[in-house]
């Protein structure tokens, strides 16, 4: 178990640096040089007198921003310049020239909760709704009913988040009803509010997005279970707990067992899909986490933000993974840990 | 079906809706217009007029004459007497806030789909075939070297990265494809990796090696058409997966696509939405959601299979 722990945490670090250094590698592939755009931003408010200003103005900043090197002022190449992202990463410095570590951690702190909020809630709706509706249908494969709802959910799954979330927004806040707000946290002066007024008013606001980030997964889960669930009827022990005239509900759980077993290895890659409903849900419905963070970063070609991003996200999937692994075995004795 | 119209359809938008006649004879000389958009640059229109005024103003008796495509509306060809047009006979998909046929709009935007879509995914089938396929077929260090490089992908934010890259790259189709590609390949090797790994113990592999036949000869002619269900059913995912990718992009209003995308045609169409033009969004919506649910069922025939 200890072996098999330090194993995996040197295999989670060394996927941490090929994320880090694939992402580094595809923005430095990208035809934006920052030296230049900020000049271009300075050139717009007349700050320099000649093109020669200029040039030297570009050069100081591209010293600054450490894509060339001080001395030579040769182009400074890939692997040191990932170098000196690593050093200041290890030290948790992230931001870029342009913006101090506080700020730049202020932001992040600001957003990480609404984004665990929103994925949080999406999460447990996934896998309640999931598992019970997987196991309901699991134990029916084959009838006419529970072909209608895999059919439903078929065309489910053929539904992108955004156009669920912009056909949902229309429906219910827009054109047909107006029962949910069009976006935001909180309502205005909430905060005068008693508690339970500001609890209900949380919930009123997280519908409609959180109703948008779940389906995914839980059309996910419940087909994984459903199929789990299905084979696990066939199996002899099924047949001998009815013949010992135990209850449906008794069968339920041990069926619910072996349907669970998917889930615990499917958890780990719902997080990437949660991270990319996430940037849709919440440019959509102007909501201020990560997703948001991410479509500003890109706004402004922040490049800096964009690697804290990617960092934070393969973190937490890693993690994620890991707890997969371990849950999985608690849910499945069969399985042995391995390397 | 549907899925070979809209491939078809994509390929050849600028044939099927266009301003541009498809043939016309100017003056004595024939011309391809139509042909000359679907291969990148659109010719002006003769006497300094567009294609469609020169079009309106034909004589019938004269000795010039043009074939119109299909849909002889481009999908940027603006009319200003048609602002929020409902549907009707010459329109069945009506028209936009600047007067757009919504109808050329959507062939368009089945032309951005497959452009981006189809390249990412012909790319991702063949580099996630051929590496599986080895690191399956070779063992070893290979295999080790492949399976953590797949677990690396695997744990990859997608939308994130695809967000970042469409951004830093611009207006650029071919960056947004070979990162697509980049994601996608994951797929493949895994399931080709797992499927090499039980195919190449049977029988028939140990007489083919034993008869002299040459390793490539084995991978590609004996155990990749046992495959190519499983990939079929892979690729028909990554299609859905690239058309969402895309659409959510240019929904973001991020991206290559623009102009003539159907994710970019569903945020303007939901932003007139309240004053009750539903056709602006009603068909942008349906052609996303028939194209992704036929690329599923599609999948879960071959898989059935």
């Amino acid at each position: 178990m200890g072996r098999w722990f330090v194993n995996r945490l040197a295999w989670l670090l060394l996927t941490l640096l090929g994320v880090t250094f694939v992402t580094f590698f595809v923005l430095d592939r990208a035809p934006v040089d920052r030296a230049e755009l900020e000049a271009m931003r300075a050139t717009e408010s007349g700050s320099f007198a000649d093109a020669a200003e200029r040039a030297a103005a570009i050069q100081r900043l591209r010293i600054r921003y450490g894509m060339v090197d001080p001395d030579t002022l040769e182009p400074a190449p890939l692997w040191r310049r990932y170098a000196a992202w690593l050093g200041n990463a290890a030290t948790l410095r992230f931001a870029g020239p342009s913006e101090d570590h506080e700020q730049l951690w202020r932001r992040v702190g600001q957003a990480l909760p609404v984004t665990m909020l929103l994925g949080g809630c999406s999460l447990t709706i996934a896998l309640v709704v999931g598992l019970a509706g997987g196991l309901w249908l699991g134990r029916r494969v084959g009838s006419a009913r529970e072909r209608w709802a895999s059919a439903g959910m078929l065309v489910l799954l053929g539904i992108p988040e955004f156009l669920l979330g912009s056909l949902l927004l229309l429906a219910f806040s827009v054109v047909w009803v107006q029962w949910f707000p069009t976006g935001g946290l909180r309502s205005d002066g909430a905060e005068r509010w008693t508690f339970a007024a500001q609890l209900a008013d949380f919930a009123w606001h997280l519908a409609l997005p959180v109703m948008v980030m779940a389906i995914g997964p839980t059309v996910m889960v419940t087909r994984f279970v459903r199929d789990a669930v299905a084979r696990a009827s066939g199996a002899a022990f099924v047949a001998n707990l009815r013949a010992l005239g135990l209850g449906r509900r008794v069968v339920a759980r041990r069926l619910l067992r072996h349907g669970s077993t998917p889930v615990a290895t499917l958890a780990g890659g719902l997080l990437p899909m949660l991270v990319g409903g996430s940037i849709v849900v919440e440019n959509m419905f102007s909501l201020d986490g990560l997703g948001h963070l991410a479509f500003e970063a890109v706004r402004r070609q922040d490049q800096a933000m964009v690697m804290v991003l990617v960092l934070l996200t393969s973190v937490v999937t890693l993690l994620a993974l890991l707890l997969s692994d371990l849950l999985h075995r608690l849910v499945d004795p069969r399985v042995r840990l391995q390397v | 079906m549907v899925l070979v119209a809209v491939v078809f359809v994509g390929l050849f938008a600028p044939l099927i809706a266009n301003d541009l006649p498809l043939c016309a004879r100017v003056d004595g000389t024939l011309v391809f217009p139509a042909f000359a958009d679907l291969f990148g640059d659109a010719p002006p229109g003769p006497h300094d007029l567009t294609w469609k005024q020169w079009w309106s103003r034909l004589d019938p008796a004269g000795e010039d004459w043009a074939c119109m495509p299909l849909r002889p509306y481009g999908p940027l060809e603006t009319d200003a007497r048609r602002f929020f047009a409902p549907p009707s006979w010459a329109h069945p998909f009506g028209n936009d806030d600047t007067g757009r046929d919504v109808l050329a709009r959507i062939v368009h935007g089945a032309g951005t789909a497959i452009r981006i879509g189809l390249p990412a995914v012909l790319v991702a089938t063949l580099l996630g075939t051929l590496i599986g396929a080895w690191a399956g077929y070779a063992r070893g260090l290979v295999d080790t070297m492949v399976q953590r490089l797949i677990e690396l992908f695997l744990c990859f934010p997608t939308m994130l990265f695809l967000l970042f890259s469409a951004a830093f790259f611009g207006n650029s189709a071919t960056g947004m494809t070979i990162v697509m590609a980049m994601l996608f390949w994951v797929s493949f090797a895994r399931i080709v990796r797992g499927e090499m790994l039980s195919l190449r113990e049977r029988d028939f592999v140990l007489v083919a090696r034993g008869l002299g036949v040459p390793t490539w000869r084995i991978l590609v002619f004996h155990l990749l058409p046992q495959l190519a269900g499983q990939i079929g059913v892979t690729a028909a995912f990554c299609m859905a997966a690239a058309v969402v990718a895309e659409s959510t992009l240019s929904f973001l209003g991020i991206g290559p696509a623009a102009d003539s995308s159907w994710g970019t045609m569903l945020r303007q169409g939901s932003e007139h939405a309240a004053i009750g033009a539903w056709h602006l969004w009603f068909f942008p919506a349906a052609a996303i959601v028939t194209f992704v649910v036929s690329c599923h069922v599609l999948a879960d025939r071959l898989r059935a299979h």
